[in-house]
């Protein structure tokens, strides 16, 4: 589903990754754990294809990244739902519009998109919040709004940037429980975190990364 | 559902940027209120001169003996000519009745006889109304039989024509600067009314967009701008017709409100104007946005 084979990655501020190759299969649960910096967010973006390598190939659901159209990537984007680090959520309209915005940029109808929106903001406890202004919410209820708008299209592939990063333990645990949940459907799920006890506490596949190179590919 | 996300998104866009959309409805109105203002004061002016010169183009007097079988025949000729407009026949007594009601006089109280010829006045179509296509009239007619003389005012024709060509051609030229400069400034505005919305387009882009869906809703909300500009414009070059026409401060020859065609090219030109300049800096901030 995704794989990376002798990936480069160059940036002019001198950090860089090197070297990686990684092959993820559909309906894994992956981790990719590393300090800040160490260029996980770069990993996610070379796979939503934001980023593509300076050598190497990134392959993406069957497409080589570098060699993606404009075209293709929009296409390529509406099968993966990314949660991103900084939420990303759009400061002029309420919560509901901001999850349901990949739905309607997907032509679908509007009945289809309240159902599905109220259904996934339900399960992230967001219900209350649909009317509200992201300025309105807390860091940890963004996070979880980023999490709903990239499930809601109920993608292939889920790419989570630090989504527990500004949550208390209880509800972080119920956010990883979610995901889980999600994963079990049969959503690849890449999540990555600088949370140590995250990744101890979880048999999942977890993919150490320190200064650009995966130093540790380990299954409990 | 695609086209029902681009109008929404097209119009809700417009409140959410509320200033930025009202700096370029306004600076799309100033755009279209120059050409407009341009078009109608060349148009007026062109017009006023084109009355200065003579209501008719030149005067074929016959002879004092004339039959009227030599006068149908001739009349007969100038009407069937290509590229006449008009053509006014004053028989001796119209010419004395005139010749009193310039100068005051009867002529046949003056005389026993009235000495004043038959004539007929012609005036020229707009596009055959030149010197030499005039001279070859005069040659053609000077020869019936009949005609006694055809007086042409060759050289207040040629004066009026040249002043009527050298505004024109500087009209031509102004209006072109203005155009341009205005397209300038506008294309500029809305490139700074797209660039506040960076945030949108990046995130969209990211969340599967494609470049037309992208484009759409804002190509849209150029054309609401670029309506409401225009029209803003028309309704104040109307409004400043009726000023003129109310305060009596000059009479206008051409109205825009008598001319559908020039409204509907300035709303033409005011829509596509924004929708293509906003079209145009979104295209260039989508090479940004990957």
């Amino acid at each position: 589903m995704i794989q990376f084979d002798k990936v480069h990655l160059r940036f002019d501020s001198g950090i860089s990754l090197r070297n990686l190759n990684i092959s993820i299969a559909k309906k894994e649960f992956v981790y990719l754990f590393g300090e800040s910096g160490c260029g996980k967010s770069s990993i996610l973006k070379m796979i939503y294809l934001e980023l593509v390598p300076n050598a190497g190939v990134v392959t993406v659901l069957d497409q080589v990244t570098s060699y993606a159209k404009r075209k293709d990537i929009a296409k390529i984007r509406q099968r993966i739902g990314m949660a991103f680090q900084d939420s990303k959520l759009l400061g002029d309209r309420d919560i509901y519009s901001n999850i349901a915005l990949p739905l309607e940029l997907q032509g679908m109808k509007a009945l289809e998109v309240r159902q599905k929106v109220v259904a996934r903001s339900d399960e992230l406890g967001l219900r209350s919040r649909l009317s509200h202004y992201p300025h309105e919410l807390s860091a940890g209820e963004q996070q979880r709004v980023s999490l709903a708008r990239a499930m809601v299209i109920s993608p292939d592939i889920l790419l989570a940037d630090e989504p527990t990063a500004h949550l208390d333990d209880n509800t972080a645990a119920d956010v990883l429980e979610w995901l889980w949940k999600i994963n079990a459907q049969g959503t690849t799920i890449i999540l990555a975190t600088h949370n140590k006890l995250l990744t101890k506490s979880d048999p999942s596949r977890t993919l150490t990364i320190v200064a650009g190179e995966v130093v540790e590919d380990r299954v409990k | 559902m695609k086209l029902s996300y681009i109008i929404r998104e097209g119009v809700i866009g417009i409140q959410r940027a509320r200033m930025p959309f009202m700096i370029s409805v306004f600076s799309v109105m100033i755009a279209i209120l120059s050409v407009g203002i341009g078009i109608f004061a060349v148009d007026n002016g062109l017009q006023y001169i084109g009355d200065l010169q003579a209501t008719y183009d030149l005067e074929v007097f016959l002879e004092n003996e004339v039959s009227q079988s030599d006068t149908r025949e001739l009349s007969k000729i100038i009407a069937e000519y290509p590229g006449i407009l008009r053509m006014d026949y004053l028989s001796k007594a119209d010419a004395a009745a005139l010749y009193n009601t310039e100068f005051g006089e009867d002529v046949l109280s003056l005389l026993d006889d009235n000495p004043l010829p038959s004539s007929f006045r012609i005036t020229f179509e707009e596009n055959y109304r030149t010197a030499p296509y005039i001279q070859s009239f005069i040659h053609a007619t000077e020869v019936v039989s009949g005609v006694d003389e055809v007086m042409f005012k060759k050289d207040l024709f040629d004066r009026v024509q040249g002043i009527m060509s050298f505004i024109y051609m500087m009209a031509t030229i102004v209006l072109f600067m203005v155009i341009l400069s205005t397209v300038f400034l506008t294309a500029n505005n809305l490139r700074l009314m797209i660039l506040a919305r960076y945030e949108f387009i990046e995130t969209v882009r990211l969340l599967g967009a494609s470049d037309f869906m992208v484009k759409a809703p804002f190509f849209l909300e150029g054309g609401i701008l670029g309506f409401i500009g225009s029209l803003m414009s028309v309704v104040i070059i109307a409004s400043l017709e009726k000023l003129l026409e109310y305060y009596g401060i000059i009479d206008l020859p051409v109205r825009i409100l008598n001319h559908p065609e020039v409204i509907l090219g300035l709303l033409l030109f005011g829509v596509s104007l924004a929708s293509l300049g906003v079209l145009k800096a979104v295209r260039r901030m989508l090479r940004f946005v990957s």
